[in-house]
């Protein structure tokens, strides 16, 4: 069984949380059973009471597990996504369909949520932040400017990750098993900031692109992402199906 | 020291810390310093916030006193001949006072990078703990970083240093 690394200086909750995960996904505990209580989990893997309700709160909030008062806790159904889905991939939307790029990584760092991004995250402000900044290049010229945020304990590895040549959320979903159940949009045109204009070669307070995007797997936020594009050169698809 | 325990045996985890990027401003970090101070159950002592670059390696710390110094208009630095405290030192703060408002809210805006202290040694988990003490009292730092391989793997803290030597000093 695995136990508890005390030499890990991940934080023991985030050690508890991976393990019972593991064991959800991995059908050990299967959908709509019960797990065992907490005083039972605390002497299994040899931690406090607060440690192992920790982890299970933030199982529920993930989605994973359920509580009934006074019945215990239970294994959740994961939600499926359903109804009209945008088939148009994130890349083929703010780059163009076939159009080759390649990508600089600015940052990929650790903040906490300063100004408004709690609010946006909706994570408390001591929750440390994965932040991520890349810069795609088109014909040797900056297109589009992301900065992406994860809370840290959605997926520490991430920090770690090449995002270079990787795209986020495929990590998320192919090999965080943390998969996108929802995505909110919104989109506007704003002037672009002085970092944003210097780092696109725009002159300064130019009109740009403005996406916002919030990705949800099950009712967590796992990632907010803020994305300036030129609007100078290109036309934008979207393509959506019923399923 | 009588137990040889080493730092490895006093350090705690970094995330216990906040993390900002050196191009948070001033304004910024007091936010977030302010918040560990509010709440009460991550009120590490001492309050301290971790620097990193883009890369994720660690630059510096910052702590309250270097947040006031950041605040200090330039010109208002004693006179590095000043021994101790002095009647033009005095006088100074109350030209801080008149000053605040115009000054120091837009020194508030400056990186932190500028009054962070930085990275200027290290001990690793099989340090002895007096050489935490020792690089803590020469470099006037109240936290060090632990690096094991390269790689930062915690943090200790003034406080288990302190304690660790109190026990040997009073034969605990």
């Amino acid at each position: 069984m695995e136990q508890i690394d005390r030499g890990n200086p991940q934080k023991l909750y985030i050690q508890v949380f991976e393990i019972l995960r593991k064991k959800i996904e991995g059908g050990e505990w299967p959908v709509e059973s019960q797990i065992p209580i907490e005083e039972e989990l605390c002497r299994i893997y040899n931690v406090s009471k607060a440690t192992i309700r920790t982890a299970i709160l933030e199982l529920v909030r993930q989605g994973y597990l359920m509580r009934h008062q006074g019945r215990g806790t239970f294994v959740c159904k994961r939600i499926i996504p359903e109804g009209l889905t945008m088939s148009t991939s994130f890349r083929e939307f703010m780059l163009g369909a076939g159009i080759a790029f390649s990508t600089q990584v600015l940052a990929q760092t650790v903040t906490m949520p300063v100004d408004d991004l709690g609010i946006k995250l909706d994570v408390t402000e001591d929750k440390h932040l994965i932040y991520i900044r890349r810069l795609q290049i088109v014909d040797g010229e900056p297109v589009f400017l992301q900065e992406s945020y994860i809370p840290y304990y959605v997926c520490p590895s991430m920090l770690k990750e090449n995002v270079a040549d990787n795209s986020v959320v495929e990590l998320l979903e192919k090999k965080y098993e943390i998969i996108i159940t929802k995505v909110k949009d919104y989109i506007q045109v704003v002037n672009s900031r002085e970092d944003e204009s210097k780092l696109l070669n725009l002159p300064k307070d130019t009109p740009v692109l403005l996406l916002e995007q919030h990705f949800y797997s099950a009712e967590t936020q796992v990632m907010y992402t803020r994305s300036i594009k030129r609007t100078d050169r290109f036309r934008f698809t979207m393509e959506f199906e019923k399923k | 020291m009588s137990q040889n325990r080493t730092v490895g045996d006093l350090k705690i985890d970094i995330f216990d810390y906040p993390h900002i990027p050196y191009w948070f401003t001033l304004k910024q970090a007091t936010g977030i310093i302010r918040k560990s101070m509010i709440e009460s159950e991550k009120c590490f002592h001492p309050l301290a916030i971790l620097v990193f670059d883009e890369k994720y390696n660690l630059m510096g710390t910052l702590e309250l006193k270097n947040i006031l110094k950041g605040l200090e208009p330039k010109f208002l630095s004693p006179s590095t001949k000043a021994q101790g405290y002095t009647d033009s030192a005095e006088s100074l703060s109350s030209v801080w006072d008149s000053l605040f408002s115009e000054k120091s809210k837009a020194l508030a805006e400056r990186p932190v990078i500028e009054v962070m202290n930085p990275i200027k040694g290290q001990v690793s988990s099989d340090s002895p703990v007096t050489k935490a003490a020792y690089l803590m009292v020469h470099q006037d730092v109240m936290i060090l970083p632990v690096i094991d391989n390269q790689k930062i793997v915690g943090i200790i803290r003034m406080k288990e240093v302190f304690e660790e030597i109190a026990k040997a000093i009073l034969n605990e």
